[in-house]
């Protein structure tokens, strides 16, 4: 194994053992192989920029490096967008790791050395984030190598094997380029990527928003912080943000596009599909700290007069997240609320029997005036996982459910 | 749609406009106002009682360097959406950042040792013994950011900038000969006397250190100041830096209508100036002067060891943030803890004598850092790749490069002073 910090600068011989200049960077060509090193880049006393081929690199060590080739064989093209550059590209650059879920900063990368019969050939194993790579890179160049290894061999040292390293590159025609895929991003869980977002800048964060499927995107953004609800929504374009509020549940959509400037808002707003638009746009007409403003309008709501059946049809049907579905709400020809039927009770009656029969007793509302106290003693004290609300006239609005107060109870601690 | 008349819409515009202005506000103005700490208001008060209302022009082009300097890396951290330490590291390499942070640590662990110590000597004004103070204040600070989110941080600190109001206050009530400083506010002049120039480098010194670039940088970046909304940030940096100069102003006033009027013009420190002012302009005057003392001390000592933790992790690579949980990220809670501790101790534990050591030092660090940082980010302000369209004009860098090389000569002046004073008059 060998260190970039041992590769850099490291005095590069033709075949006839003539000096060609230091190594200046190493380069991987992902369209290619995303592990072997494709070019390796020299400059030359006269500032000149080589670029040796893969096949052209004879023996490499903690020594020198040796080409297979003379000098006039080697060509002098400097790397172009679709290459990794280890030095440029990696080296002192964030990352993602994505095994680890993390974001960490690149030390040094290791290498392997892989001599073939004909010429050797450079793998990248890993990016190296440890205390030993740390020191590695203080002491390059002031020290001997050996001396170095002696040294740094007694610090911890820390990994990350170069399948789980996703780059991160904010332009996108150079992600594509690079092809770099947010793909095992994706397959996180979004309280993780949250995590993982809150470490990048804002232009970082938007090039992941971007290339995650819209449902994950939503999922995502609602486990951030609102201060970066705000500026990620803020960053993107009307359309994609207005995507992504879409897959949001209607409440936590609500609470976003309150938070953004009037003119995003309402332009997120006219993106999107005209359901959706008006069901938040139904919410954001309530007070924030109210049970209005906490609740959410995607529920199921049957007719007083509806059997198990109907009821059981009704969740299949449902177009939200199925498992935010606690109760099933009953409602007279008027819209009052007239019942609250537990799932669980659906599940162990006859398919037949009427829902009144099963619905929980007394049945618990809030007007949706009622303050986020009122609410969040409600759940206390009835051991609530939702709780309707309702209008001054008894009619059914909207549901809060417990998750949503569980969250107002952390931010008040 | 119906359309609104011009001027409601004009109206709203503006309304727009000022919402857009508060969300931003906070960064610009918070620096700015830690460089009136217990060092910065020392120097002013200094100037005052040595020089009367000479020194007052030297703080329009303090101002206007200050504003060239900051609005720089402000600008940075709005494109880039990183903060400076990031992006040296991204450019520069790990030694160097390493090495830069290191000089931080110095520079900010003596700055903080002053701070405390400023606490002490304001408080003792109250008659409250600094075993007391000190660590009441370590302890308060501590919790605050340690138990609070960004967000209410903020807003301490906003709230914290209402109380250098006191020094302008106490200004009025020192009775200034207003005529006098309007002279000594718009006739620069300089004397021949080599110590008078020293008290000049003195208050740029104390009003352009490096800590700010970066505390500035990454906050803006953190907030997620849009580009588009840089223009309201950037008002927000410069009024910051004209508030400072304010407070900056009265405390010069007050102390040249006093104390360099009555002719005893030595005083040794911040709490000396307050001292002073009571014969002269009244208890209250110099309670108000000793209160903003204490208040000036207690929110550079929260803000300084704050931002060095957060500049260095950043830099170094090491999870970071006020709203993670200490075992989450614990070298920044370390390094915050382990300044405030080690800050106040020294204030405790060592004599005035024996602290001139730390101060010293971080002094060193600071003159040798600051000429980094500023080349750093002039450099970094005309990449093309980073800054795009607004990356430094050329007018610009004209200006700024001439602000960055005087206040570079400045700073190594005052330190060969230090080291061989025999070789420099």
């Amino acid at each position: 194994m060998i260190y970039f910090t041992e590769l850099e600068n490291l005095p590069a011989h033709d075949a006839k053992g003539e000096y060609l200049g230091r190594l200046a960077d190493l380069a991987i060509n992902p369209s290619q192989n995303s592990f072997q090193v494709a070019y390796l880049y020299v400059m030359t006393p006269r500032k000149k920029l080589l670029c040796i081929e893969r096949e052209q690199l004879s023996t490499i060590s903690v020594r020198a490096a040796q080409t297979s080739v003379s000098a006039d064989q080697i060509g002098c093209s400097a790397p172009d967008e679709g290459l990794i550059c280890i030095k440029k590209d990696v080296l002192d650059q964030q990352i993602i790791d994505v095994n680890n879920r993390k974001v960490v900063r690149v030390i040094d990368v290791d290498f392997d050395i892989q001599p073939d019969h004909k010429h050797t050939e450079l793998r990248i194993i890993a990016v190296n984030v440890g205390t030993a790579a740390a020191a590695r890179r203080l002491l390059q160049g002031l020290f001997a190598k050996h001396r170095i290894r002696m040294i740094t061999s007694i610090l911890p040292t820390r990994t990350i094997p170069w399948e789980f390293v996703s780059l991160i590159e904010p332009d996108p025609a150079r992600r594509v380029k690079l092809r770099i895929s947010y793909s095992r991003l994706a397959q996180l869980h979004p309280a993780d990527l949250a995590d993982i977002l809150e470490e990048l800048s804002r232009d970082e964060q938007r090039s992941v928003i971007e290339s995650l499927d819209d449902e994950t995107a939503a999922e995502t953004v609602s486990e951030i912080t609102t201060r970066m609800q705000v500026a990620l929504l803020n960053s993107l374009s009307a359309g994609k943000a207005a995507d992504i509020v879409e897959q949001m549940a209607p409440d936590e959509a609500a609470d976003v596009l309150q938070e953004l400037p009037p003119e995003t808002s309402a332009e997120v707003l006219a993106n999107m599909e005209a359901e959706e638009a008006e069901e938040v746009r139904e919410l954001l007409g309530f007070e924030e700290n109210t049970a209005g403003g906490l609740m959410t309008t995607e529920f199921i709501e049957l007719q007083e007069t509806a059997t198990v059946e109907s009821a059981i049809d009704a969740i299949r049907n449902f177009s939200g997240p199925i498992e935010t579905i606690h109760s099933v709400f009953l409602t007279a020809a008027n819209l009052t609320l007239t019942g609250v039927v537990p799932v669980a009770r659906l599940l162990v009656a006859d398919k037949d029997t009427a829902l009144q029969e099963l619905a929980a007793d007394p049945i618990l509302s809030v007007p949706f005036h009622a303050d986020e106290k009122t609410v969040i003693n409600k759940f206390r004290n009835y051991n609530l996982l939702a709780l309707p609300v309702v209008d001054d006239n008894g009619r059914l609005l909207g549901v809060v459910t417990a998750d949503d107060v569980l969250e107002l109870v952390v931010k008040e601690k | 749609m119906r359309t609104l008349p011009l001027k409601w819409t004009r109206l709203r515009r503006w309304r727009t406009s000022l919402l857009i202005f508060l969300s931003v506000l906070g960064p610009g103005i918070i620096t700015a106002n830690v460089n009136n700490d217990a060092g910065g208001i020392y120097t002013y008060s200094v100037a005052g009682a040595r020089y009367g209302y000479a020194l007052l022009w030297t703080l329009i082009p303090i101002t206007v360097a200050l504003i060239i300097v900051q609005e720089m890396v402000a600008r940075m951290g709005a494109v880039t959406g990183k903060g400076l330490a990031d992006l040296i590291r991204e450019e520069y390499g790990f030694r160097m950042t390493f090495i830069l942070m290191i000089l931080l640590l110095l520079t900010n662990w003596g700055n903080t040792v002053s701070e405390f110590a400023g606490l002490a000597s304001g408080m003792s004004l109250f008659h409250v013994s600094r075993f007391v103070s000190v660590p009441l204040g370590a302890i308060m600070v501590w919790f605050l950011v340690a138990r609070g989110t960004y967000r209410s941080v903020e807003k301490v600190f906003l709230a914290a900038c209402v109380f250098y109001g006191s020094y302008l206050i106490s200004g009025f009530l020192a009775e200034p000969d207003w005529k006098s400083a309007a002279v000594g506010t718009f006739t620069p002049r300089m004397s021949a006397s080599t110590d008078e120039l020293y008290m000049i480098i003195g208050l740029v010194g104390t009003t352009i250190a490096p800590w700010q670039q970066f505390y500035l940088q990454a906050t803006i970046a953190e907030k997620g100041i849009k580009v588009e909304n840089y223009a309201q940030s950037r008002w927000d940096v410069i009024i910051g830096c004209i508030l400072v100069s304010v407070v900056a102003y009265f405390i010069i006033v007050a102390c040249a209508a006093t104390i360099f009027i009555s002719g005893h013009r030595q005083i040794n420190g911040a709490a000396d100036a307050a001292l002073a002012l009571k014969p002269l302009a009244g208890g209250a005057a110099s309670a108000l002067f000793a209160l903003g003392l204490c208040n000036a001390s207690l929110f550079a000592a929260s803000i300084l060891p704050l931002a060095t933790a957060y500049t260095v992790c950043e830099g170094l690579g090491f999870e970071s943030g006020i709203d993670k949980r200490p075992h989450e990220a614990p070298v920044f809670y370390s390094l915050y803890t382990g300044l405030i501790i080690l800050g106040g101790l020294a204030v405790l534990v060592l004599s005035e004598s024996r602290q001139v050591p730390i101060i010293l030092l971080s002094q060193v660090a600071n003159g040798i850092l600051l000429p980094f940082v500023l080349i750093f980010t002039l450099r970094l302000c005309n990449r093309e790749d980073l800054m795009g369209p607004y990356r430094n004009t050329r007018t610009f860098n004209i200006i700024a490069w001439t602000t960055c090389i005087v206040i570079i000569a400045l700073t190594l002046l005052l330190l060969i002073r230090f080291f061989l004073p025999d070789y420099i008059p």
